[in-house]
């Protein structure tokens, strides 16, 4: 490779993970990870239950600490970020939504950018419309939590998540805790994200997202990226036994 | 016949002092509703140095009489140079005890809500101290809403206790309306009413407030 294409490539670079290794107490969950994402890059992550999906994102936005290894955003550290503004540039959504109960949408919505990024609360009510719009749920700006199905709900929570203006946006299975008929609707707004150009990592299930969104398909288990590739590579040539065990117990 | 119209003659004088007992328990439960806060939180804290102390306080504070509490403050703390008023003594001794209890409240409550909401308001960038007062407080005050009214009618109680250093409050205002009257059974049942009254008429505000905030 000439060094022009090298240089390219790495400008490409939003994410890089080294030889990450975490610990909880004396089980050892991250076993080395090693991974690099392009900007506007969708990866999609599979693997057994307990291989370590979810400690691998809550790592990129330190809501887990790591014992060994290094974790950059755009070249630099995380470590070296402020640990508050580290978060505003990755943004996550959780398999439970977490939307704050006791605010209503609007309010979920534009806390965070009022309070930590000083944002004016016109700007961010503003904002806040724009972004309820593109997740489909303008109607629902003045309801509470509880008032929305989970569909909704996810849909808040990323929008939430949006308000922040992430460079990285973190899925930790955003659709297993929905109904079947609801998941369609949260995964179409995650497509939607990523062909308007968001760098994504998401953990999930759904094989068909998979296929139509993801530029590359990482998959973990026992604490390291077993296998990784271009959906259709993994999908119908996986190279490892593991692999194939695992897409063949997820397909049937 | 007697006792009856002594206790109706003082009435009034034992509805001041029971005016008396109402500030004197808001007080000390608003001054253990911020220490409460803060050591309930503390109690949480991973860090030991925040951690020990807060525990410690709320040991020591649930493992000794309440009447000895008020009796070091009034009586003992003039020994080592600190004099204090038999009012702002109580309050003190009452603050300080009502906060150990309702940092107990207050951690629990904390403790209820889910830990997926913490993360959730600190994956957005807020800090600690943000997630507590915009996301965590919040939710856990609606929560412990019962359980604050329960301190608040437990100290309303246990205010009496500040007659033995001469805050005229209700039951020091009784035993003043005795020592004239001679009248023991028919004024100290009426001191037991007025008390009744107050903690039941608090118990009924603060299931209302319940119902309300379960309603937003
Ligand atoms: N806070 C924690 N404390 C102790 N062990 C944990 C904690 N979080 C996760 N683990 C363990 O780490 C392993 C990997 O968990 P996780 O990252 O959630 O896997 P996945 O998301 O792939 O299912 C599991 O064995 C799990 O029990
Ligand atoms: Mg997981």
């Amino acid at each position: 490779m000439n060094q022009q294409a090298t240089n390219s490539a790495a400008s490409q670079e939003i994410l890089r993970i080294e030889n990450l290794h975490k610990r909880f107490g004396n089980l050892e969950v991250l076993k080395g990870v090693n991974l690099s994402v392009r900007r506007a890059e969708t990866i999609v992550i599979i693997g057994p239950s307990g291989g370590g999906k979810s400690t691998l994102l809550r790592c990129i936005n330190r809501l887990e600490e790591y014992q060994g290894g290094k974790i950059f955003l755009d070249g630099v550290d995380i470590q070296q970020i402020d640990v508050n503004k580290l978060r505003t540039r990755v943004g996550m959504v959780f398999q439970q939504f977490n939307l704050f109960p006791h605010m209503n949408v609007l309010q979920n919505l534009i806390l965070a950018p009022i309070k930590v990024k000083n944002m004016s609360k016109e700007q961010a009510i503003e904002k806040a419309h724009l972004l309820l719009q593109r997740v489909g749920l303008l109607d629902k700006i003045y309801a509470f939590p509880e008032q929305l199905s989970g569909g909704q709900k996810q849909r808040v929570a990323i929008a939430r998540a949006l308000m922040m203006d992430p460079e990285v946006m973190l899925f930790d299975e955003p659709t297993s805790a929905l109904d079947p008929e609801l998941v369609g609707e949260v995964l179409d707004v995650m497509k939607n994200l990523a062909e308007s150009g968001m760098t994504m990592l998401v953990v999930t299930h759904e094989m068909g997202f998979a296929r139509d969104a993801a530029d590359r398909i990482v998959f973990i288990s026992n604490g390291v990226v077993e296998e990784e590739g271009p959906p259709e590579q993994i999908l119908k040539q996986p190279q490892k036994q593991r692999t194939k065990e695992f897409l063949r117990r997820i397909l049937e | 016949m007697e006792a009856f119209y002594e206790l109706l003659k003082n009435f009034n004088f034992l509805l001041i002092g029971a005016w008396e007992t109402l500030k004197l328990t808001s007080f000390s439960v608003g001054i253990g509703l911020i220490l409460g806060t803060f050591i309930g939180m503390g109690r949480l804290s991973r860090y030991r140095i925040i951690n020990y102390p807060c525990t410690a306080y709320v040991e020591f504070l649930r493992g000794t009489p309440l009447l000895v509490q008020i009796s070091i403050i009034y009586f003992g703390l003039p020994q080592v140079g600190i004099q204090l008023a038999p009012y702002p003594a109580a309050v003190t001794a009452l603050g300080l005890n009502s906060g150990a209890y309702i940092a107990e409240i207050v951690r629990a409550g904390i403790q209820s809500i889910p830990r997926g909401q913490y993360e959730a308001a600190r994956s957005l960038g807020l800090t600690h101290w943000q997630s507590m007062r915009y996301i965590i407080l919040p939710q856990a005050f609606r929560n412990i809403l019962p359980a604050l009214g329960n301190e608040f009618i437990t100290l309303t109680k246990d205010s009496s206790l500040a007659s033995v250093i001469g805050v005229s409050e209700l039951m020091r205002s009784g035993q003043f309306v005795i020592s004239r009257t001679f009248q023991t059974f028919s004024i100290y049942f009426g001191i037991a009413f007025i008390y009744f009254i107050m903690t039941l008429v608090i118990s009924r505000i603060v299931r209302y407030a319940e119902r309300r905030l379960s309603v937003g």
